[in-house]
């Protein structure tokens, strides 16, 4: 087995960042639905990965994929009744998902229970989670640029008036809470293969807490902003861990401290203007087809 | 669509850029020579070379809501590090420590303990602290040959992660099976009930605890609860419906105080036992009276009289002003095994080093004579303790 260097390491985990924060964005940045349970799907689909790889002996991107279907299942089963709820009713909801997942997978005796699952082999390197998030991003932005993506955005902007429009906002809300748990899914069963280890704990309330920071800190309903702040918040405990012994004891000081600045100086996010660059873009395709 | 490529490739290039910042930095590393706030803060290139100095590192939270494991840790390794320093070190060789934070988070121990091995070339690490740590971190550095003794990582399947994971702490399963024994036979009890927390430190301790007491006696209850709850009263009423001899707590401290307060409010008349996580003077501030009477097993007892115990405890409040800990203690004597082997494989790492630790036997230190399985888990002798008059006093 190959030696992963330090670097490589920080650069895995990013990657697999990044896949948890644009599709927790496609969620609350886009279709606008505050998701407090993110964490959950991740979990559902690194359990299942893992018991398919080491139960029943699947290979690693057939049980991926399974473990990604398994949480878009559960996306789907969690979205049909609470996506009729609107903003702090659903984030309450999810966030009860979240938690009787964690009990579930606590008590269970196939997960392990508080013990978790060990000795899943190790498989995800950085070309795999690198591959990976390019085709989450590509997936993800033919969606946005498409008459679905519209619909995302159209409910996020005025409901009403995209259920005025014929959009049928249910529908398309839990079309698009699936899919957000289809890719964390993804990013689940990555990183029970890079880390061969999971419990319930790395799955609960602060992980979806960690990932919603990412895509706020980097602006809510911009793909390139939920990268940024996967990879700032990934980097920065990293970074202050090295710049010297005194930040380092408190590095957790400075990443609260990072956050609270944030929110006051720059509130939309280092990259919102809403989403500004997905309207270039459509701007530019219509126009071509306009034969301009 | 072009745009969105050239954001990703600039985004792509600031990750990358930001990384390479990141490692001109240095880590948190103390000489050990001074205290431990007398940390340096030199480049890379100034630190002395692999061959005037043994680097071994540490790895554990040192900040979040379990630091104060990780600090322990931290400071019990310091206090073995500076001891084998001022006698001249190893060979003629300082030993220098680096301490690197996990948050108790699996994916920082994963960073922590690859940076450890990669960027500040260490050959041996006392840690991880936490099992689920552990869990992580242990396949890196068994990968990598170094070696990984860790200190209080109770969950069963630790040193089964590999030949160069070893383990200097009592586990959950030799400390539950003993305490039964030891409460069957020694104390005569024979209905018992058990109450553990649901996470994998109780749901161990309870399995051991059940399976043994099965054997030499009876189980007629056994009851859950989470960490952080405060009301017990519902799963006593049940376990006092079986009127045990024995009522059995695999938890921490600040709930047990809870359990054993309620218990006696509920009438049930039972001898409170317990594990490791019973070991803090705050059990007896919580618990006051109800405490009275209960006997656990432990690791590290402060107030054992034996010189090795008291000049360690002399050592450690000169140096942190405090009272050692459990943690501190076996981190201690987990630090002083490691600093024995690299000695007897003349500094070296690698499978030299884990021959070394393998061979280890019956070695004298604070918390028992600790000799190693074939798995790498310590064979030691249990202490067991009791409270009595407010204070723990050894039984055995």
């Amino acid at each position: 087995m190959k030696r992963m260097n330090y670097y490589l390491q920080v650069l895995t985990v990013i990657g697999i960042n990044i896949i948890l924060a644009v599709s927790l964005n496609l969620v609350s940045g886009f279709t606008g639905q505050l998701s407090l349970g993110h964490a959950t799907f991740m979990g559902i689909g690194a359990y299942t990965a893992t018991l398919l790889a080491l139960k029943l002996h699947v290979p690693f991107i057939p049980s991926l994929i399974f473990g990604a279907a398994m949480a878009a299942f559960f996306g789907f089963i969690i979205g049909v009744p609470t996506l009729r709820l609107k903003g702090d009713y659903l984030a309450i909801a999810t966030l009860g998902f979240g938690e009787i997942m964690k009990n579930i997978l606590l008590n269970l005796k196939i997960t392990g229970g508080p013990m978790g699952l060990r000795g899943i082999p190790k498989v995800t390197n950085i070309y795999i989670v690198a591959a990976a998030v390019v085709v989450v991003i590509f997936t993800l932005n033919r969606i946005m640029i498409s008459r679905v993506g519209k619909s995302f955005i159209a409910i996020r902007e005025d409901e009403l008036a995209a259920e005025a429009m014929g959009i049928n906002t249910t529908n398309y809300k839990i079309l698009a809470f699936t899919i957000g748990a289809f890719y964390a899914g993804i990013a689940g069963g990555l990183f029970a293969f890079l880390f061969r280890y999971i419990n319930p704990n790395n799955f609960g309330f602060m992980k979806s807490i960690e990932i919603l920071c990412m895509v706020v800190l980097g602006g809510m309903g911009n793909t390139a902003g939920a990268i940024l702040g996967a990879a700032l918040l990934t980097v920065l405990p990293e970074f202050l861990r090295s710049v010297s012994p005194l930040i380092s004891q408190y590095r957790m000081v400075f990443y609260g401290l990072l956050l609270v600045v944030m929110m006051i100086v720059r509130p939309q996010g280092l990259l919102s203007n809403t989403s500004f660059y997905f309207r270039r873009i459509s701007v530019e395709k219509n126009a071509g087809k306009g034969g301009r | 669509m072009f745009k969105l490529s050239k954001t990703l490739i600039l985004l792509i290039v600031m990750a990358l850029t930001l990384l390479a910042l990141a490692g001109c930095g240095q880590s948190q590393s103390s000489s050990s020579s001074g205290s431990s706030s007398s940390t340096s803060s030199s480049n890379s290139s100034e630190q002395p070379k692999g061959d005037d100095v043994i680097k071994i590192g540490t790895l554990g939270p040192l900040t979040g809501n379990t630091a104060t494991y990780g600090i322990s840790t931290k400071n019990g390794v310091e206090v073995a590090v500076d001891e084998i320093n001022k006698a001249g070190g190893i060979n003629g060789k300082q030993v220098k420590l680096f301490s690197e934070d996990t948050r108790g988070d699996q994916t920082e121990a994963a960073n922590a303990v690859t940076k450890l091995i990669e960027q500040d070339k260490v050959i041996a690490i006392v840690g991880g602290v936490l099992s689920s740590e552990t869990m992580t971190a242990g396949p890196i550095g068994n990968d990598a040959k170094v070696v990984m003794i860790s200190s209080s990582s109770t969950a069963s399947g630790i040193p089964d992660i590999g030949k160069y994971i070893f383990r200097n702490c009592l586990s959950d399963d030799v400390q539950a099976t003993q305490l039964a024994e030891y409460a069957a036979k020694d104390l005569g009890l024979k209905k018992f009930a058990i109450i553990y927390t649901n996470n994998d430190y109780g749901l161990s301790l309870k399995n051991a605890f059940e399976k043994k007491a099965k054997e030499v006696a009876e189980v007629v209850d056994i009851e859950t609860y989470n960490d952080g709850e405060s009301d017990f009263r519902a799963q006593l009423t049940k376990i006092k419906g079986f009127g045990p001899d024995a009522l059995y707590i695999a938890g921490y401290y600040t709930e047990a105080a809870k359990i054993a307060q309620q218990a006696q409010e509920q009438g049930l008349k039972a001898q409170i036992l317990g594990a490791d996580g019973f070991y803090s003077p705050k059990l007896v501030e919580l618990g006051g009276k109800s405490v009275e009477g209960a006997i656990f097993t432990a690791g590290f007892f402060a107030d054992d009289p034996s010189d090795s115990v008291q000049n360690f405890v002399k050592a450690y409040k000169e140096k942190y002003n405090s009272e050692p800990d459990m943690f501190a203690a076996q981190a201690y004597d987990a630090a002083k095994i490691l600093l024995t082997a690299i000695k007897n494989a003349n500094g070296e790492g690698g499978e030299a080093l884990q021959a070394e630790m393998a061979k280890t036997k019956d070695f004298p230190g604070i918390t028992g004579n600790t000799s190693f399985a074939e798995n790498g888990d310590a064979v030691k002798d249990i202490i067991i303790l009791k409270v009595e008059n407010g204070k723990f006093t050894k039984l055995r």
